[in-house]
């Protein structure tokens, strides 16, 4: 019954997880910031202290969950398809998606690479409708690219008017 | 037409007031904010800002040019950095026509063309007579190649081919309706509130506040903070009642052989046309108080940016009769059926639809009922939300035809989406972790409208069907055998299941 396609899913490369390991270490230093103002702006003292000591606490839980474990499941959980007919993206941990795209519908696509995925040699691929966008996250900068013109030869043949 | 021309002269002052209106909220701000500082001589400021707002709008209109060429709107503008805009007639999804007050002073008109995306607010014309909007919209609209032989009635639409095939009026008795049940309502509520907070430590301190409340029979707190919050109702009330009642005003639905003509407004005067080919979808709100006084108000989704910023909603008729949305729509979607089988969320959904309503306002409920030592009415809410979202249940649903599919849900009103197949941009099916254990999902569909699209979507689902249902996107047909394989009868259901009207 679910079986709903004959082109294989993939998977994003393995590297995307240090992209977002290395990503999250750095993004999410931002959260100890509130304990830190909170100190500064209550003092340490008595029932304060308990207050910056469990916010503190759980940050840390998450801020090493957001290296050690989110990463991995985020890649593990990230399927995309693409064929002559529609694109096909799979993701989500607790939460899971499954968008389909029209190739019709397509608007543009380009890839984007930021200085941390370029350290990596990835690359992002954004897909625009005229509604949505929806990005496929990390691919290989080269496979992006190949990704990038296959949808946008796709769309082309499968040309419709808004 | 061919040579590059300039706005009406009175384009300079009605973009200041345009940007005034933006702005209205802010400006308030600053007024009452330096009404409050003595030191400020916040008049010259005002003064200043009129003067600021006068040049750059006389600055724009000098650099503002505009000329139609071979079917293509070209325009020149911007005062440093010089913007070339080049609109084709294939592009344009809507076309806009405004008279505002001060436009109506000299009849003057604003001309809109909107194209999809959201470089289309770039495309306003902001004051030319009118003779001159209708013949641009005239050629704008035209087909290509035989736009000069076109005949020319008096209005300057073109007469072959084109003439109104029928006209839809607002009766007065339902434009009243319309304005006492507005939902607008709960934006001026808010609105009031921030200007309150604004206002509130000049007046408070202010002789006639204490005059006023001086007043009421006997001066307790609740009594006191009662007829504060009455006050602000009726008021709040009011405004919406003559917003609604100015916008929607006059208001005429023409519809012709290629296109919808939308006309309303007392003050500002305002004429829409969408072709018919541009509607993405259309949906039918039934509002809190408007569903049990039967009626409903009907919307249609344009790629161009539609009435409000950012939304591309058009409000295709205010009010209308439940018994008279399946004729209306028939006039306008004459391709499609309306009368689609569907099916139901599956009745082990209704748990999770009762606990998504009523467990946030129940926990809040009673914490504010242990921390404050509330009165026990309180417990109503907890009530209605249980009933809100047993009405949330009953009301999802999802049907398809050929080529049309209908989503129906509600949020506070009860929203009734027709989607065309073809114009659907995405479709996303959702399972969070709890839906996986009950084997449940919600779907989501895209249609473009506006610079963000709009979605429609139901919830709790079962997942095998609504992967059916996503499939039926590339292009499968036997979905309604497929179904009868999955779905227990009790759950099948007719959408879109108004009233029919009684002839």
């Amino acid at each position: 019954m679910q079986v709903m396609k004959q082109t294989p899913f993939h998977k994003l490369t393995p590297r995307a997880i240090r992209v977002w390991q290395l990503g999250n270490a750095i993004g999410n230093l931002f959260f100890f910031a509130i304990p830190v103002v909170y100190g500064a702006v209550f003092g340490t003292q008595g029932f304060h202290f308990w207050v910056i000591a469990a916010t503190s606490l759980l940050f840390v839980v998450l801020w090493v969950l957001s290296i050690v474990l989110f990463p991995y499941l985020t890649w593990k959980n990230w399927r995309y398809s693409i064929d002559e007919k529609e694109i096909d993206l799979k993701r989500g941990v607790l939460m899971k998606n499954r968008t389909l795209i029209p190739l019709s519908r397509v608007q543009h696509v380009d890839t984007r690479q930021g200085p941390l995925l370029r350290f990596y040699d990835l690359a992002s691929v954004t897909i625009s409708t005229a509604a949505t966008t929806h990005e496929i996250p990390a691919l290989d900068a080269v496979l992006a690219d190949r990704v990038r013109n296959q949808i946008s030869t796709y769309a082309r043949l499968a040309e419709e008017d808004v | 037409m061919y040579e590059f021309q300039r706005q009406h002269p009175v384009a300079a002052i009605s973009r200041a007031f345009g940007l005034i209106r933006g702005n209205l909220i802010t400006i308030l701000v600053f007024l009452f904010v330096g009404a409050r500082s003595e030191s400020f001589p916040f008049l010259w400021w005002i003064a200043g800002g009129f003067a600021l707002l006068l040049i750059l709008g006389v600055a724009n209109w000098w650099r503002f040019l505009y000329k139609i060429e071979d079917g293509e709107l070209h325009i020149k503008s911007g005062i440093f950095v010089r913007k070339n805009l080049y609109l084709t007639k294939d592009r344009i999804q809507v076309i806009d026509i405004t008279s505002g007050v001060i436009q109506r002073l000299f009849g003057l008109v604003k001309l809109d063309i909107q194209t999809a995306g959201s470089s289309s607010r770039e495309a306003a014309i902001e004051a030319v007579t009118i003779e001159k909007a209708k013949e641009i919209n005239r050629i704008l609209r035209s087909q290509k190649g035989d736009g000069e032989q076109i005949n020319v009635d008096e209005n300057g639409e073109p007469a072959v081919k084109d003439e109104i095939k029928k006209i839809f009026n607002l009766p007065g008795k339902e434009l009243l309706i319309a304005a006492s049940t507005s939902g607008s309502f709960g934006i001026a509520l808010s609105i009031l509130a921030t200007l309150f907070s604004q206002i509130e430590p000049i007046i408070s301190e202010s002789e006639l506040f204490e005059y006023l409340f001086g007043m009421l029979p006997s001066q307790t707190d609740t009594i006191l903070i009662i007829s504060v919050i009455v006050i602000f109702v009726v008021v709040a009330w009011l405004i919406s009642f003559f917003s609604t009642l100015f916008t929607y005003g006059d208001f005429h639905l023409e519809l012709k052989e290629k296109e919808i003509v939308i006309s309303r407004g007392i003050f500002e005067k305002k004429r829409i046309t969408v072709p018919y080919n541009r509607i993405q979808a259309i949906h039918v709100a039934e509002g809190l108080i408007r569903q049990p006084l039967g009626y409903a108000s009907i919307h249609l989704e344009s790629a161009g940016y539609g009435d409000d910023k950012g939304t591309g909603s058009i409000v295709l008729f205010p009010l209308i009769r439940q018994d008279q949305i399946l004729p209306l729509l028939d006039e306008v979607l004459p391709d499609y059926q309306k009368h689609h089988e569907g099916i139901k969320p599956p009745a082990r959904a209704l748990r999770r639809y009762l606990l998504r309503s009523a467990f946030l306002i129940t926990a809040i409920t009673a914490a504010l009922y242990y921390a404050f030592d509330l009165n026990n009415w309180i417990w109503i809410l907890p009530l209605l939300s249980i009933f809100w979202g047993w009405l949330k249940y009953k009301d999802a649903a999802v049907a398809w035809g050929e080529d049309i599919f209908l989503f129906r849900s509600r949020a506070l009103s009860k929203t009734t989406a027709y989607i065309r197949k073809n114009r659907v941009q995405d479709i996303t099916i959702s399972q969070s972790w709890i839906q996986r254990y009950r084997n449940l999902c919600s779907v989501q569909v895209h249609v473009a409208s506006g610079d963000q699209g709009k979605s429609f979507a139901v919830r709790d689902l079962e997942y095998d069907e609504a992967f059916i249902l996503m499939r039926e996107i590339k292009g499968k047909t036997e979905l309604t055998q497929e179904f009868s394989d999955l779905t227990e009868p009790e759950r099948w259901i007719s959408l879109p299941g108004w009233p029919q009207a009684a002839n």
